[in-house]
């Protein structure tokens, strides 16, 4: 049981997987990108390291903030224009056409069979892993900024969460697509939880 | 989000895009509003990089040198930064909200990208106050910070006054004279006591 379990769970579908075929694929698990995969984690890790230790790394309240808002940027350039097109082949942008109207564009690039370049597994899990967890430690920031009325720090962090929620919500959109509705997704994905887990409970029972 | 792109052909490639470009993009826009004439530069190809940069600019060359260490600016370098995106959020809802067909996003370039002028203003006001104080001294700040915010006006109104309709330009231009104002303000009576 524990084994068939265990295999259950290497074939996951995972939230973002929304393509069911894919699963049957080999996926690498080794990282193809090791650059692009530091500089993916560094800044936010850094920028979130930054403003945790400011009082311990300098005594200036400027120099932390401009070295967070630089850490920031450099981190919503480096994770939308890099990261997200070397390591999960995902890109998105906003273009202008002649009547001067806006359209937002989400790509995903197409499963193609040569080796180098289906999307490696430990990359898309850095990827993702890096992409959710720092806009959720910002979230917590702001609340614990403004409960604890440090006032001052609410400038940068609601940048944090802008910035870092952008790339969320656009990569998101990425993976989606731009025909399946994002709750119609997340109520498939619950529905099939709660399916494994009742016939998981039946098999065990 | 921060900046728009033209897709470079084949969108099944998606290879990295070059730093470079993006780099040469935003100077391109800083030459675009220091010599203003009608381009679709600012507004076809927008980023919010150069808004960024001249806020970043502009706080840090408004704090005051306090002899208190704990009090060391902080609240100032928020202050300027609350204005100036609060004020180009609000500009932008307001221009949407008369039927302007600019996006949120150009309209933040736009207004962000004609603070270069004021910023230029702030640099040189910060180096005629080393001077030391005296009424020439103001004189000579308040013929800068004028001829500043006369050519941020003129500037982003070449950009942005085409998106209204006629009737409309008056109510769309007044709130940028405003913020303009604002920041002229702040950069005139700055003293660094």
């Amino acid at each position: 049981m524990l084994q068939q379990d265990s295999n259950d769970d290497t074939e996951d579908v995972s939230l973002f997987d929304a393509e069911e075929e894919t699963t049957n694929r080999p996926r690498k698990s080794k990282i193809r990108h090791p650059v692009a995969s530091f500089f993916h984690l560094f800044f936010r890790v850094s920028a979130v390291v930054v403003y945790l230790l400011c009082e311990f790394l300098s005594s200036s309240f400027i120099a932390c903030m401009v070295t967070i808002i630089l850490l920031l940027s450099c981190d919503f350039w480096a994770v939308k224009n890099v990261t997200g097109r070397l390591m999960v082949g995902l890109r998105w942008w906003n273009h202008i056409d002649e009547d001067g109207k806006s359209h937002w564009v989400f790509e995903s690039r197409k499963e193609s069979s040569q080796e180098n370049k289906t999307v490696s597994e430990a990359e898309s899990r850095i990827f993702w892993l890096g992409l959710i967890a720092c806009p959720v430690l910002w979230v917590i920031f702001a609340f614990s900024a403004l409960f604890s009325f440090r006032i001052k720090w609410l400038a940068v962090v609601i940048m944090g969460v802008v910035l870092q929620g952008a790339n969320l919500y656009g990569y998101i959109r990425c993976k989606v697509g731009s025909r399946k509705n994002l709750t119609s997704m997340a109520t498939s994905y619950l529905g099939k939880q709660f399916l494994r887990q009742n016939t998981g409970d039946d098999q065990t029972s | 989000m921060a900046e728009a792109e033209e897709s470079p052909g084949d969108p099944g490639t998606a290879s990295p895009r070059p730093l470079m470009r993006d780099l040469k993009a935003v100077g391109k826009k800083f030459m675009h509003v220091l010599y203003p004439r009608k381009s679709n530069t600012l507004l076809r190809d927008w980023d919010l990089w150069g808004p960024l940069i001249l806020c970043v600019t502009l706080a840090l060359m408004l704090q005051r040198d306090s002899a208190d260490s704990e009090k060391d600016g902080g609240p100032q370098f928020a202050e300027v930064f609350v204005i100036v995106w609060f004020g180009a959020v609000t500009i932008t809802l307001n221009s949407k909200l008369l039927g302007g067909n600019i996006s949120f996003f150009q309209s933040l370039c736009v207004l962000g990208y004609c603070i270069l002028p004021l910023t230029v203003a702030m640099l040189i006001c910060r180096l005629v106050l080393l001077a030391g104080p005296g009424p020439i001294n103001f004189m000579v700040r308040l013929f800068v910070v004028i001829v500043m915010f006369a050519w941020s006006i003129v500037a982003s109104t070449a950009f942005l006054a085409d998106s209204q309709p006629p009737n409309r330009r008056a109510l769309a231009v007044y709130p940028v004279f405003l913020f303009y104002f604002v920041i002229s303000w702040m950069i005139l009576t700055f003293t660094p006591q």
